[in-house]
């Protein structure tokens, strides 16, 4: 039977995991009452219960090919191009309501890229990755699971290939062969959600040569395999989640996690092997991977709907809002954010059918989108400051707020209207705070320049996928240089 | 007016709404304003509720992307703005008064 869980089924499910934490140096025994983990849960919990909301479940749930049932979107694999606009639109909608990363898509998208992956490996080589994959497939729809989609490797020294490093183990590789499967070693950096996940899916991070065989490899795991530590990462203000439940944390419900996760001589047995040592279809999933990773970056037009929103709101508490240049600049808000919105829907519109049957994204403009993305959350985010004024890092804290002693003072001074309270001021404020340089400002700005590859990684691939013959002979036909069937 | 099972008066409307990405306005404010307006002449229920006269389809833009094919096959009435509601709700007031 499918289930499709909600918000307090996934958490009570994540109770069940016994994995192992380390924050601060020491071991998180309550992973999911941590009070620096537990926005982030609650932000992956929204994934579930959204997809009980009949206001939203059009979008975040999908019929399974595999048995014809309802399912959470987040696992699923995409049947047609009205699924792949559905994805554009889910990560807007969920990004809208959590104004953070929700974690769950980099799972949803290394699914799909493995589907069209292991059915490629099988037609060439004959191996049985697919019908592997397929099973696993069931599994994670079935049991509704959030999966960590874990690709980028440490990668040492970035002039060298993997074969090539002074560790061997500066990109995860496997170390022993048996009989009843496989052993690997290595680590998976910036791992989104990774505490969350009840699976973690394991692929390469780059192109990998003959002499990189041993690095060629794509596993799941549960998240709790025996041999696994994570490494929380810091954000910037994570601590102020320690300190209550007070408006300094700017977003009181949601957050993300990265994590560095260790792999140390863990068994992967046969059946959850999905590569192993066909290095040339490396880059097949790198690319397809990306494509679509690169797509799901549409959650940041939804976090970018939030602080529109909070842009235009300390606008009218500061009494600016009819000023002509900052209504222009809101203007330019929504031109960025919408235009972003264009990228992730056009790539998804122009989707196309792999053999596998799984339909995937237009690359070229999936990188184009993602390559909008390391830019314009920027401009938003500095279009908010602008319009925020300085008291958004300036401002006194909750509790001087409430302190008996100064607390009239900072009402006092921070009050611009009548009609506002200086509280309200405050609290969006801090929201703007919190998502252009606080801890969601890892999601919207550095995830937004790195997540699902650097810059430069899409440039690559502008360069390569644009049909370049294709405009010169336009050009050149048109100035008379060739002859073409123009109309004369 | 006559519901399907032939009961007076009272209708029942199976409601399905859009994903809701970017609505353009406030789908479920509309609905519960359609809901305070009609009162007891009208029920709104899931739209797999097999009771219902009708689908109310309710998408927050006019592309109106919504899975409609999988829904049952029974009369559907559009909104995607706040004046199709409003014109739904006169609609359905004059059925119910009839
Ligand atoms: C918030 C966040 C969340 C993330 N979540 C996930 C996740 O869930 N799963 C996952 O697998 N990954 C995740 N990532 C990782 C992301 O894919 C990487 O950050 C990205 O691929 C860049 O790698 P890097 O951070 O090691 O940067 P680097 O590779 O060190 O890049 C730094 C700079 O060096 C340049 N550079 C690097 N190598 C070369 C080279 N060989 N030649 C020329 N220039 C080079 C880059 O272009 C860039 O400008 C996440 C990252 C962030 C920041």
């Amino acid at each position: 039977m499918n289930k499709l869980m909600n918000a307090k089924e996934y958490e009570e499910s994540l109770r069940k995991l016994k994995l192992k934490v380390y924050m601060f140096g020491k071991r998180v025994e309550n992973v999911v009452d941590d009070p620096i983990i537990r926005p982030s849960m609650n932000a992956v919990a929204a994934t579930y219960e959204y997809a009980h909301k009949p206001e939203h479940e059009d979008i975040m749930t999908a019929t399974s090919h595999l048995t014809g049932k309802k399912i959470n979107r987040f696992t699923h694999i995409h049947q047609g191009v009205d699924d792949l606009v559905k994805k554009s639109k889910m990560g807007r909608l969920l990004g809208s309501q959590t104004a953070c990363c929700f974690q769950r898509c980099v799972g949803m998208d290394a699914l799909n890229a493995l589907s069209i992956t292991t059915h490629a490996i099988d037609e060439k080589y004959g191996t049985e990755y697919n019908k592997r994959f397929l099973k696993y497939l069931g599994y994670v729809q079935e049991n509704d699971l959030t999966c960590d989609g874990a690709m980028t490797d440490p990668k040492g020294n970035r002039s060298l290939s993997p074969a090539k490093q002074f560790d061997p183990d500066l990109f995860m590789h496997v170390v022993e062969e048996r009989p009843d499967g496989i052993v690997v070693s290595g680590a998976k950096a910036h791992q989104t959600g990774a505490v969350n996940s009840h699976e973690v899916i394991v692929m390469p991070t780059i192109t990998m040569r003959e002499e990189d065989r041993d690095y060629a490899i794509s596993f799941a795991l549960p998240s709790d395999a025996e041999g696994i530590t994570y490494i929380m990462g810091r954000q910037s203000c994570d601590t102020r989640k320690l300190e209550g439940l007070t408006f300094d944390r700017g977003n009181m419900f949601y957050g993300g996690h990265e994590a560095l996760v260790v792999f140390d001589r863990v068994f992967v047995p046969w059946e959850r092997v999905f590569m192993y040592k066909e290095y040339d279809f490396s880059t097949m999933l790198v690319e397809h991977f990306a494509a679509y990773h690169r797509q799901s970056y549409a959650c940041k037009v939804g976090v970018g709907d939030v602080l529109i929103g909070a842009a235009q709101t300390i606008a009218e508490y500061n009494g600016a809002e009819r000023a002509s240049h900052v209504k222009d600049k809101i203007i330019e808000m929504n031109h960025l954010n919408e235009t972003l919105f264009c990228g992730c829907i056009a790539c998804a519109a122009e989707g196309h059918r792999e053999p596998s049957g799984t339909y995937q994204n237009d690359l070229l403009l999936a990188n184009v989108h993602k390559q909008n993305v390391t830019r314009f959350p920027y401009e938003i985010a500095r279009i908010a400051q602008d319009i925020a004024g300085g008291l958004m890092v300036t401002c006194p804290s909750a509790a001087d707020l409430a302190s008996p002693e100064v607390g009239k003072w900072v009402e006092k001074y921070y009050r611009t209207r009548d009609d506002v309270p200086t509280e309200h001021r405050l609290r969006i404020l801090r929201l703007i705070e919190n998502i252009t340089m606080g801890t969601a400002a890892v999601g919207y700005l550095t995830e937004s320049m790195h997540g699902a590859g650097s810059p430069q990684a899409q440039r690559i691939m502008i360069a390569r996928l644009v049909n370049m013959k294709h405009k010169q002979k336009a050009a050149k036909e048109l100035c008379g240089i060739e002859k073409g069937d123009q109309v004369s | 007016m006559r519901d399907r099972k032939g009961r007076p008066g009272k209708l029942k409307a199976g409601i399905k709404y859009c994903g809701g990405c970017r609505p353009e306005f406030d789908r479920i404010a509309a609905v519960k304003e359609m809901k305070e307006a009609l009162g007891e002449a009208i029920e709104m229920v899931r739209m797999d509720d097999e009771e219902a006269d009708f689908i109310l389809v309710v998408t927050g833009c006019k592309t109106a992307c919504v899975d409609v094919e999988s829904l049952p096959l029974k009369a559907k009435k559009y909104i995607s703005s706040l004046s199709d509601a409003r014109r739904v709700m006169e609609e359905l007031a004059n059925k119910t008064k009839t």
